[in-house]
């Protein structure tokens, strides 16, 4: 569900890829109008390419990428070629009727264009300006090439995320990416409250690092405190046990079980039938418990294994437990709590793809506001119209001008849609491919996922 | 003075732990008057979370609170109590925000529910955040960082490339309650951009479980189109071995492509020899034998240090990058090029260092300031309200404040 907040608020969308959609898809779940700004020789190449319907890449593959549909839903897309003077003079047009400009370029490249800040706010004094990148817009190690290793491995996560006798662990779902677009958009919200407060815009400087480490703050304080480095822990916390992930009946079945103090002990006790090893001394109290965890651990994934993981999760909250299943990506699409609270959209892409259920990236429910479901993700080039001719007032000649010129238009320069190698995440275990999907998703949902499509 | 740009609102945090606490720390960080109030006596639950000063486990010298509640004011109120409540209810007539994370239908028992606090305060925002929000089958569920992280989809993938049958791992420190207190904190500050065009509040619902199934993006997307369930991180999928981290001279380094591919790996490893080989200009070789590609590449790495190593890849336009600890980022030269680590006083701990904000705004940067002493505030904040010292000190009596 998206609410109706932000009105009348207008976005200028230059970011590519993973982080920087994020960030302008929170702002677009909020109600701000999103125009995400390509170009036939720079489209967002990497998530229009990726992941097609029942893998099919089809006659357009760029209008067909689940990861572009998932990042972008909401957001009204246009070509515009910034490589040249006259596509530079346009975006300086909507640069006047737009309150946000955002961008993930390497440091310098909108000022060469003589887009910077500086320029931009000559021609809308009140503009607010976002430049994400790695590592910051200043300082010396600002030109790194960095991906989503780079930032999580230097803010200290990697380092803290693993077993201790194993390597230090990069995230597996591009975490850094995430919380470097999260972050963002919390630094545009401040920007819009204090303009829309003030009438004031200004310039922000988000380092994909830096957000990242803020959300280790915690952990850092024990170096400016103490001078000591915390270590990676596995699935340990201090002084808890038992607490981790056990393994449960079946194939990569797994549940986390956090039993917190004495009380929840009792519960989790009675709950696997009181056997003689609960009352043991060692495990009387959490300091034994934790001194002896790693027994401990093994005689509750003695119990587990032979269980359920939804089953025990619901015997184990019923006693106040806190546990819960470790949900594959299948099982979070299926999620029934999930989809009672709405946090999937069910979204129709139009003849081909049909109506899939996406992910919310701010999964707030606000009491009394006006909600919508957004539209699906921009099809290349598709609000070319409305933002040319009706918002810059452009004729339909001029604009056919313009795509002789190449500076608007145009079919986007793609490599051929290649499908997902189904066959070799086999061959790597890198995943579990359910070939039953869409009539699992349809049961759920009680909706022809994949089926209808008017868009 | 530099503009803050919550300078005029007012929060009262009456949550406990980690995402609330994260969420009312941007709001104090960035200007608001933030309320925090604590339990008489005990304190917010991450006084009692380490790291401590000196490991003193004194709830004045709690590392994690510290960074959590900078900027704010502390006041200590029971309101499980009938005055404490009516106290609170006088607070809120003059509040923009309340920030709450009791169990869902506990405000509305102590007589706190959002149509109350309207009734003194129309325009009031309530942010409640819950491990699985206020409705649904999981609201009664208890959570915990761990558990959200399982329930959300985020632990399944959190599993090297080369052992993608392991055990999954959560994430390091406490990612679930920071990604749910960053979100609920974007929430709050939608709902006051939204509150200044329509004068109305709201009442805003968060889920932990939302909050960090959403970080999985476009990854959680991969089922209703393909019908997959990753098991690890991207990179095994788009043709690439390594998404963990390679041991070198004095740590670990994290390899990246970039996505077409890594050419230049043999000039690095001063192997050019190797610029043809298969392993270098085809993914498919490197995914299909990924022990054999690192083989080739650890003796080298082995003898450099992570820096040297970071600083030669970087020349060659390959996204080859540190793998730093903790202790590693205040004496880091970007990091202190950009001023990130700051420094404050604090009655009990001293001078204090801590990590900045997570980014930089150019006309209302964050503010710099210690967290609260334990009550610091009750005398300032009570007779703002017109208690006397005496009536302080009966309500002290009492054990409401």
């Amino acid at each position: 569900m998206a609410y109706k907040l932000l009105h009348g608020i207008r976005v200028l969308d230059l970011t590519m890829v993973f982080a920087g959609p994020v960030s302008s898809r929170v702002l677009a779940s909020l109600g701000a109008e999103v125009i995400k700004i390509e170009s036939a020789v720079r489209p967002d190449v990497f998530t229009r390419g990726n992941v097609f319907p029942e893998n099919d890449p089809g006659t357009e593959p760029w209008n067909r990428g689940s990861l572009f549909h998932s990042l972008n839903a909401g957001k009204l897309g246009i070509t515009l070629n910034l490589g040249s003077e006259k596509g530079r003079d346009i975006f300086k047009q909507l640069v006047k009727i737009s309150d946000v400009v955002m961008e993930n370029y390497s440091p310098r490249v909108m000022e060469n264009w003589g887009l910077g800040y500086e320029e931009l706010k000559k021609i809308k004094p009140d503009i607010i300006m976002a430049s994400m990148s790695g590592l910051g817009h200043t300082g010396p190690l600002r030109d790194f090439y960095m991906y989503v290793p780079g930032m999580e491995g230097m803010s200290g996560l990697t380092h803290m995320t693993g077993y201790p006798d194993e390597p230090p662990m990069l995230s597996g779902f591009s975490y850094g990416d995430w919380t470097s677009g999260g972050t963002s958009s919390a630094a545009i919200l401040i920007a819009i409250f204090h303009k829309k407060s003030t009438g004031e815009g200004q310039f922000i400087d988000l380092a994909g690092r830096e957000a990242l480490i803020a959300n280790v703050g915690n952990i850092i304080m024990d170096y400016t405190l103490n001078r000591r480095v915390e270590e990676r822990m596995g699935n340990d916390q201090p002084y808890l046990a038992p607490h981790g992930c056990y393994r449960c009946k079946g194939d990569d079945n797994w549940i986390n079980i956090a039993v917190g103090d004495d009380e929840q002990w009792a519960g989790f006790c009675r709950v696997i039938g009181n056997p003689d090893w609960c009352r043991q001394e060692k495990f009387s109290n959490s300091i034994n418990r934790w001194k002896n965890r790693s027994e401990l651990d093994k005689l509750v994934e003695g119990w587990t294994i032979l269980q359920d993981k939804f089953e025990i999760t619901e015997s184990l909250q019923k006693a106040a437990v806190p546990a819960g299943a470790v949900l594959s990506i299948k099982e979070v699409n299926l999620n029934s709590q999930l989809i009672d609270r709405g946090f999937f959209s069910v979204i129709d892409h139009g003849e081909g793809i049909g109506e899939r259920p996406l992910p919310n990236q701010l999964p707030a429910k606000y009491n009394n506001k006006e909600s919508f479901i957004p539209k699906r993700a921009p099809k290349f080039g598709q609000d070319n119209k409305y933002v040319f001719g009706k918002l810059l007032g452009y004729s339909e000649a001029e604009l056919a001008a313009l795509e002789t010129e190449k500076v608007i238009g145009g079919a986007p320069s793609f490599p051929p849609g290649r499908p997902t190698r189904l066959n070799l995440i086999q061959q790597q275990d890198a995943g579990q491919i359910d070939p039953n999907y869409l009539s699992e998703l349809r049961t759920k949902y009680k909706k022809d996922i994949g089926k209808t499509g008017k868009v | 003075m530099t503009k803050q740009a919550f300078e005029k609102i007012v929060v009262l945090d009456c949550s406990e732990g980690v995402a609330g606490g994260y969420c009312t720390k941007l709001l104090a960080d960035f200007g608001a008057t933030v309320i925090k109030i604590e339990k008489p006596g005990v304190g917010d639950s991450s006084r009692h979370m380490g790291p401590f000063l000196h490991d003193d486990p004194d709830k004045e010298k709690s590392g994690t609170f510290f960074y959590l509640n900078t900027n704010k004011k502390s006041i200590t109120l029971n309101l499980e109590t009938k005055t404490g409540k009516n106290i609170f209810l006088r607070l809120v007539e003059k509040a923009d925000v309340v920030v709450e994370s009791f169990d869902p239908g506990q405000m509305a028992a102590l007589g706190l529910s959002y149509e109350s606090l309207t009734k003194v305060k129309p325009q009031i925002i309530l942010t409640s955040i819950t491990g699985f929000g206020q409705t649904g089958p999981y609201r009664d569920y208890k959570t915990t960082n761990i558990v959200t992280f399982g329930l959300s989809g985020a632990q399944y993938t959190s599993r090297p490339a080369t052992h993608t049958s392991s055990r999954p791992v959560v994430e390091g420190g406490r990612q679930s309650e920071f990604t749910t207190g960053l979100l609920s904190f974007s929430a709050t500050v939608a709902a006051l951009c939204d509150r200044i065009d329509s004068g109305k509040g709201t009442w805003i619902d968060m889920s932990a479980q939302e909050c960090v199934a959403s970080t999985l993006g476009a990854n959680i997307s991969e089922y209703p189109y393909i019908g997959l369930s990753r098991k690890t991180n991207p990179f095994a999928i788009h043709g690439y071995p390594i998404g963990y981290s390679v041991p070198c001279k004095d740590g670990w380094i994290s390899l990246t492509p970039g996505l077409g591919g890594a050419p230049n790996i043999p000039l690095l490893i001063e192997q050019p020899e190797l610029l043809e080989d298969p392993f270098f200009t085809k993914p498919a070789a490197r995914m299909a034998e990924p022990e054999k590609f690192d083989a080739i590449l650890t003796p080298w790495l082995k003898e450099h240090t992570k820096w040297d190593i970071t600083k030669q890849a970087q020349e060659l336009k390959l996204a080859f990058t540190p793998v730093l600890t903790p202790g590693e980022l205040e004496e880091d030269e970007q990091l202190k090029a950009k001023g990130f680590f700051v420094k404050t006083q604090h009655p009990v701990m001293g001078e204090v260092t801590y990590p900045g904000d997570p980014f930089k705004m150019s006309e209302t940067p964050a503010r710099v300031g210690k967290a609260p002493l334990l009550g610091e505030d009750n005398g300032s904040i009570y007779s703002g309200l017109g208690f006397t010292k005496e009536d302080l000190l009966t309500l002290t009596e009492q054990n409401i404040i």
